[in-house]
């Protein structure tokens, strides 16, 4: 094999010893029962590609087979890692293997188009300007009804704000409250904050598809956009991998440190609890809840106390699923699963190991700081007949609030 | 000619630790939350325990039969240093012990072959599976069992015969994770560190 230059790729290459024992922390293998959707099978075909890539031609038999196994059967939630005997990092690895796969022009059609439409328009949705502008202006006016007070605004293109707040365009274009629920907290809170008009999709699926040059042009769009705001913090709106990739990947795709300070919305409702900035009733969300974790956010990003840190001040009864945390299922819609309908099926048939969980809580409404896995966690309510409702960390800390 | 397969072993070892080394550390340029030190303490201790590690718990003989097994070739590659030793020193270890170590390792290979079996006989292992895998297990069994037969019967030429097929093959075969187990326990160590998902510290 050639040996590759970074230290990491080298040491996963040489690392599985095929013990199998990974099987059972994949839910595709759980799902499945084949041999196929072993973690250490997409480790094998990793390997394998790199034994060739980039000196020697890889078939289109091999190449549609890393398509299927490293996009249509990962997610990428990294479940497999920390119970793989050695300590193989089994995701990164698949990651790899998406790069190859993206630098020979094979990245799912669908997933593709939701990347070319985040560098054609500035989010992944391709939704017009005027379209969110109006959306917003809408907003606006719900959450002035909903604070009864005519001066409260969601500011749009403001410079030299603490916060330049994100959103996953999922938000816009089909839950637009959750974006009244943040803009309400921010009111509580009396926060200086702004949107972009241009640049407020948080999301980034070049983490997804590989493909590294439209990873970075996509942070960047962020990162220039906080600095022609002259904002002090980047706020990155609940969606567990556009955290991940502005928060942990960016730096390192820009190959530059950031110089203003970026966090996810998680974390900023966890100070504003801690320093008194809002206050909440938590009698005021009586129901059963449970919470999802979203694996980016928490077994990737280090957020697993936090989230729960901020639910626990938000409602009264809260059962936790099993596992949750860190060793908790992905909902299924991971890995940019949700963008790819070529694996609708496969993707809605791994999500049952997740709608039982959920079920087994009997709550009657799931948390989750990430608006892929509310998605996905709709699709599933649906699928699985769960009775659910599905509400992410803003909206319940929202229906919390005690305004004064 | 074992010793010599040793040193060859030794080297390839070296080199393949050298190229890690000269790759560097991984470099982060994103805002640590957690600690690495930490994080890579818990890779190397907690993590391991079937406490922390579902697949140890949800397969408890095949991760004790592993960890027997791999006791097995660490006492085995020591027996042959203490070997070379006592051949130069003249010295001898008592019968005692020696009786000890050979019944052990005649237990340590048993463990190898069941994992060997499991190998053969699981549908979904064995499509997994490459030669490389049935190699590297058959030869860290055949050792074991070749030095505990050397302990009590003390026919040298067979023992070292497998003795350096274990050696040539040990830095080749997925038997090199000798030296990759460690490495990839200390990036797990420093990702999750780093990102202040380990220690896990609320179960
Ligand atoms: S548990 Fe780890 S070493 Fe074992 S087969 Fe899975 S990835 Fe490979
Ligand atoms: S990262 Fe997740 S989906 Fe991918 S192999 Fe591991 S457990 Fe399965």
């Amino acid at each position: 094999m050639t040996t590759p230059p970074d230290s990491k790729l080298q040491t996963h290459l040489n690392s599985c010893v095929r013990c199998g024992l990974c099987a059972d922390s994949c839910m595709y293998y759980k799902a499945y029962k084949e041999a196929k959707y072993i973690p250490a099978a997409k480790v094998k075909i990793v390997t394998a590609a790199y034994r060739r890539f980039p000196k020697k031609k890889i078939s289109e038999k091999m190449l549609r087979e890393m398509v299927d196994l490293l996009f249509g059967s990962c997610t990428m939630c990294g479940r497999c890692v920390k119970h793989c005997s050695i300590g193989v990092d089994i995701p990164y690895l698949v990651r790899k293997g998406r790069e190859i796969v993206a630098a020979m022009d094979k990245v799912p059609s669908s997933l593709q188009a939701t990347v070319d439409a985040a560098l054609r328009s500035g989010n992944n949705m391709a939704i017009p300007a005027d379209e969110f502008r109006d959306t917003i202006q809408w907003m606006e006016e719900e959450l002035q009804d909903e604070v009864n007070d005519p001066a409260a605004c969601i500011p749009l293109d403001q410079p030299q704000k603490n916060i330049h707040y994100t959103l996953n365009p999922r938000e816009p274009k089909f839950f637009p409250l959750s974006i009244t629920a943040m803009a309400k907290i921010f009111y509580a809170a009396r926060e200086r904050w702004t949107l972009s008009s241009k640049f407020y999709d948080v999301t980034n699926y070049g983490l997804f598809s590989g493909d590294n040059s439209a990873a970075r042009q996509i942070a960047g769009n962020l990162y220039d956009e906080t600095h022609r705001l002259q904002a002090d913090r980047l706020v990155l709106g609940e969606c567990g991998h556009g955290t991940r990739a502005s928060r942990w990947e960016g730096p390192n795709w820009l190959q530059t440190a950031c110089d203003f300070e970026v966090l996810s919305a998680v974390e900023l409702m966890g100070e504003y609890i801690r320093q008194g900035r809002i206050r909440l009733d938590k009698t005021l969300n009586q129901k059963i809840y449970t919470l999802h974790d979203p694996c980016n956010l928490v077994r990737n990003g280090g957020l697993c106390n936090e989230l729960r840190f901020v639910v626990q001040n938000a409602v009264v009864h809260l059962v936790e699923m099993t596992p949750h945390g860190v060793d908790n299922f992905c909902c299924g819609g991971g890995g940019g699963n949700l963008a790819m309908s070529e694996y609708n099926e496969r993707r809605l048939k791994t999500g049952a190991i997740k709608a039982e969980q959920i079920r087994q809580t009997g709550a009657k409404v799931v948390i989750t700081p990430c608006h892929n896995c509310v998605d996905q966690l709709i699709q599933l309510n649906h699928t699985y007949k769960l009775g659910v409702e599905i509400k992410t960390v803003a909206e319940i800390v929202a229906d919390a609030l005690i305004l004064t | 000619m074992a010793l010599g397969a040793l040193l060859l072993c030794k080297m390839l070892f070296i080199v393949r630790l050298w190229s890690l080394i000269r790759a560097g550390a991984p470099k982060d340029l994103s805002k640590p939350m957690g600690s690495v030190c930490k994080g890579v303490v818990y890779s190397y201790t907690k993590a391991m325990l079937p406490h922390h590690k579902e697949s140890a718990r949800l397969h408890l003989p095949t991760f004790t039969a592993g960890l027997v097994f791999h006791a097995g070739i660490f006492l085995s590659i020591l027996t042959f240093i203490w070997f070379i030793v006592t051949t130069v020193f003249d010295c001898s270890m008592p019968q005692m012990v020696t009786d000890s170590c050979g019944g052990f390792l005649v237990a340590t290979t048993g463990c190898g072959m069941a994992i060997l079996l499991k190998r053969l006989f699981n549908r979904e292992l064995r499509a997994l599976s490459c030669a490389d895998d049935y190699i590297s297990n058959g030869i860290s069994s055949l050792f074991q069992l070749a030095t505990a037969g050397y302990l009590f019967f003390h026919e040298p030429l067979s023992y070292y015969i497998v003795a350096s097929l274990f050696f040539l093959w040990l830095p080749m075969g997925k038997t090199r994770h000798l030296l990759y187990f460690f490495a990839a326990r200390f990036h797990l160590g420093f990702f999750y560190g780093r990102r202040g998902s380990w220690p896990i510290t609320r179960e």
